[in-house]
């Protein structure tokens, strides 16, 4: 298995970079989070837990929001083998799986799914309900109320940049129209399908005089990207935005770090948050299959997952917990962590577009999408 | 006669089983599908077909069309080239070998590496790019970008054109050499040859070869997928968005989008065979 | 007949370029290891993952069976229905254009709530074997009838029986001889389709060859870019093993005579 990345290339150079750099790694690596780890759940569920001994996760890739460290923990810390399907998958994928798979022993235990099929799981009853230990400190617009779903992680967009390529990062959303980065910027894929995409053109929208009812904004900025020459359509992915291809990335800031960190030693990348805009995010949602084949190892994880050390150890892979904010004003993240973060005040200001404006901003995304960025 | 009868019963068997197999497996799916695109939460409706008239659906058949039809035009050209030439007696038999196997491997190789390595070469940034601009011709500047239906057509023929070398060897060996020998002997050129028996022996499987190739093109989906982003719509990746994206699902969409597609194949089935048969009139 | 000419040879240099820049790229990136650096690191951390070699031999195991069926089920099929039953061929021909227009993630929607059972089936990756018959069935069907359509089947047949074979012996001893080169591609082209699928292996969560790929391909770029060569080159020896092995047979992959 490869190594975990080294991290002294990028501290240094991460102060460096500025208030509006992203520093994850500088708060101790990784590796200090683990040995942190203390055990959780009643000592009848590790027993049960131990005794199913595994658990089927899907969709995590090992170096988004850090679910490497977190899988290799929690199979140490409780003698459990952990089996990690289509690691990137789509969320359709994964209420796919719950569906094709049903009861068998492959079938997967839990999921990280998008909103949007969070509430259609919900509908399917494809989940069983499940409060963690920590459950009140989750903020109730990221949760079902009966605890069907929660929210685990939030991201924002930004800003990732290929600097053998690109001679001066863009730092706003008006940078990226200048001609010298023409054919450059890329998202990692078509909004009408992808996240960290339609994150994008909504957080262009707020840029530009939109906000959560009206993405429309948006949609002409990338129209005027697309007109200027400078937008590149080609799917953003690590191997794009390592080897240049994609010079410039727009995708959640926990993405664009973790392939900073892969990449380090062979290119830097910086990454950024775009100035004078308010951030715009998105959360992923936890729940658990209703018809997992090891639930009990499944709701330890999930009780895992909602630790406070478990929240930390996503915070180490770039991703904001969806504790953060109260596990700010508990005091509970370390100080010179906090230091390195951009200001805490920006993600507390994080707002998430509701349901119905998500629903709204699509419909009008599909419309309008395909007749203002055309290609050729 | 109880021979005969009994005769005919085996190779019947082998038919319907293959036809039940496949209606099990595959047409039973299919008809679910053309059911589910009609159904509402109240029943029967026509709104997800009805919504097929949309621009960018409209805008996404003629693209699947148009691309479909151009790469498999280019395909069966250049790849009937090709196997016709390594295919000459005079063409060393490793030369036959190698191009045969590089052609199945060829003839699959696509989506996300097929779609870097033209990236790589004629992206906006690509290698063969940059060459061509600094020996003065800027491709992008003439208004060329890998990033269309052309450019799609060009990365498409990687998989087209082995897929037809594959496909249309057996039916160049059918050429007996006698016959061109004949044609010579009665003093014809080769381009007379070409036109009054070679290609008249060989029509119906260029037009199978055709609809294989439209069919190959119609479904491909990731390639176009790594390349625009879904920007150029096509059928394959609206399907996508909605089937299994991570942004919206819906599924009767998907459905629709999918009738809309047997609709298609089936013309150019329909068509095919069409014009075959008045091809053929005058052959045998 | 001439040699081949001038003409013969552009062709196949224009074709060579076309087809080995885009290759040479792929291999100039997985050898890349950062800052003007080259060198076989890629390959060496690849070949020490652990899932390889269980998944090419699955994938491998996949298209042999996939193969088997095909013949099994497809040749016999199409034989009989271009002598007995020609009015068929309509049907036949929809049914080998369906796979190109009904998504994947659609079809195993469609399977997994037709059939829900029996384990020991669908929990196998041979289950896999039933939706890639499919996937492989219009390439295969397409080679096999180029094929058939360059005999004269109704009077080899009428031939053979005639001279008192039954049609068992006609089928084995002249129509599949006939019919080697289309077998032939119809097998190159089925191997090549069920190694290269992805989405049903993904989305029901087996562990083949084409996912390992697309996995590697998500987080190590220059490793993807190194197996996406290996496996080009592994299935470019297989392919050419194939043939060998066809030639040996009797079979002529000759030029046309």
């Amino acid at each position: 298995m490869r190594d975990l990345p080294s991290f002294t290339l990028s501290r240094r150079k991460a102060l460096a970079l500025g208030a509006a750099g992203l520093a994850g790694t500088a708060f101790g690596g990784r590796r200090a989070l683990a040995e942190d780890f203390k055990a959780v759940g009643s000592p009848a569920l590790q027993a049960a837990a131990k005794k199913e001994g595994a658990l089927n996760v899907i969709t995590l890739p090992r170096d988004w929001a850090n679910y490497g460290l977190l899988m290799d923990n929690f199979e140490k810390l409780y003698g459990v083998k952990i089996d990690d399907a289509n690691p990137d998958g789509s969320s359709a994928e994964e209420l796919q799986a719950i569906r094709s798979l049903k009861s068998q022993s492959r079938a997967p235990d839990v999921v990280d799914v998008g909103p949007a099929f969070a509430l259609t799981g919900t509908t399917e009853k494809l989940f069983q309900p499940y409060k963690v230990a920590t459950w009140k400190e989750i903020p109730d617009d990221v949760k079902s109320a009966d605890g069907h779903w929660y929210g685990d992680y939030f991201g924002v967009v930004s800003f990732g940049a290929n600097m053998s390529v690109v001679k001066t990062m863009p730092r706003t959303w008006a940078d990226l129209l200048k001609p010298e980065y023409k054919g450059m910027v890329a998202l990692n894929g078509n909004p009408l399908g992808a996240g960290a995409a339609f994150g994008a053109v909504f957080a262009a929208a707020l840029a530009n005089g939109g906000s959560y009812d009206n993405i429309a904004p948006g949609i002409e900025f990338f129209g005027k990207l697309n007109a200027a020459g400078n937008y590149n359509p080609v799917k953003g992915t690590t191997a794009s935005l390592t080897s240049g291809q994609t010079p410039i990335l727009i995708n959640w800031d926990y993405l664009n770090l973790a392939i900073r960190e892969g990449a380090a030693g062979k290119t830097d990348i910086t990454v950024v948050l775009p100035e004078n805009a308010p951030p715009f995010g998105n959360y992923y949602c936890q729940a658990i299959s209703a018809y997992a084949p090891h639930p009990n190892t499944a709701k330890l994880w999930m009780e895992y997952l909602y630790s406070d050390e478990g929240q930390l150890a996503f915070l180490g892979g770039f991703a904001h917990p969806i504790r953060f904010n109260s596990m700010v004003a508990q005091g509970k993240i370390p100080a010179d962590v906090l230091k390195n973060l951009p200001s805490a005040d920006a993600y507390k200001n994080v707002k998430f577009a509701t349901d119905a404006q998500s629903a709204a901003a699509k419909k009008t995304l599909a419309d309008m999408w395909p007749k203002v960025v055309k290609l050729g | 006669m109880i021979r005969r009868s009994l005769g005919l019963a085996v190779p019947y068997l082998f038919i319907v089983a293959f036809l039940a197999f496949a209606t099990l497996f595959m047409v039973a799916p299919t008809v679910m599908l053309a059911a589910q695109s009609l159904s509402g939460d109240n029943g029967i409706t026509f709104e997800y077909l009805q919504a097929l008239g949309e621009y960018r659906y409209i805008v996404a058949f003629r693209n699947s069309i148009v691309l479909s039809a151009a790469s498999a035009f280019v395909g069966v050209v250049a790849g009937g080239l090709i196997a016709h030439t390594v295919l000459k007696p005079s063409a060393p038999n490793s030369l036959r070998s190698a191009v045969t196997s590089f052609s199945a491997v060829a003839a699959n190789f696509g989506g996300v590496p097929l779609a870097f390595g033209f990236v790589a070469t004629l992206g906006s940034l690509g290698l063969l790019t940059q060459g061509l601009k600094s020996i003065g011709i800027d491709i992008y500047g003439m208004g060329f970008t890998l990033y269309s239906i052309t450019g799609l057509t060009i990365v498409y023929c990687y998989f087209q054109i082995p897929l037809m070398v594959i496909i249309i060897t057996p039916a160049l060996q059918s050429l007996r050499v006698e016959w061109r020998e004949a044609c010579e002997n009665l003093g014809a050129t080769p381009a007379q040859y070409w036109r009054m028996v070679g290609l008249p022996v060989l029509l119906p499987s260029l037009f199978s070869s055709f609809i294989l190739l439209f069919g190959s093109a119609f479904s491909a989906y990731a390639t176009a997928y790594a390349l625009t982003s879904g920007n150029l719509a096509l059928l394959t990746t609206e399907i996508g968005n909605v089937l299994s994206g991570d942004v919206m699902s819906s599924p009767q969409t998907g459905a629709a989008l999918s009738v809309g597609m047997i609709v298609v194949m089936v013309g150019v089935l329909g068509l095919s065979a069409f014009l075959s048969k008045r091809a053929s009139r005058w052959h045998k | 007949m001439k040699r081949l000419g001038t003409g013969g040879w552009v062709i196949l240099a224009l074709a060579a370029i076309y087809f080995i820049g885009p290759l040479v790229l792929t291999v100039i990136f997985s050898m890349w290891e950062g800052r003007g650096h080259y060198g076989f690191d890629s390959y060496v951390t690849l070949l020490q993952r652990p899932n390889i070699v269980s998944s090419l031999v699955i994938s491998v195991e996949l298209s042999l069976a996939t193969c088997a069926a095909l013949v099994v089920l497809l040749v016999p099929a199409m034989v009989f229905m271009n002598l007995y039953a020609p009015k068929l061929r309509p049907v036949f021909e929809f049914i080998a254009a369906l796979p190109f227009v009904v998504p994947a993630i659609a079809l195993v929607a469609g399977l997994s709530a037709l059939f829900t059972g029996p384990e020991w089936l669908i929990g196998t990756p041979f289950y896999l074997v039933i939706p890639y018959f499919f996937l492989a069935l219009p390439y295969a069907y397409r080679a096999i009838d180029v094929g058939i359509r360059a005999l004269d089947l109704a009077t080899l047949t009428e031939a053979g029986l005639s001279l008192g074979a039954d049609l068992g012996q006609i089928i084995r001893l002249v129509v599949l001889p006939n019919l080697r080169t289309a077998l032939v591609g119809s097998t190159l082209l089925t191997l090549a389709v069920v190694m290269g699928e992805f989405t049903f292996a993904n989305v029901l969560l087996f562990h083949t060859f084409a996912v390992l790929i697309n996995e590697v391909g998500q987080n190590a770029p220059t490793e993807a870019a190194a197996l996406s060569t290996l496996s080009f080159l592994i299935t470019w020896l297989a392919m050419a093993g194939v043939l060998l092995a066809g030639r040996r047979g009797g079979v002529q992959l000759s030029g046309a005579r």
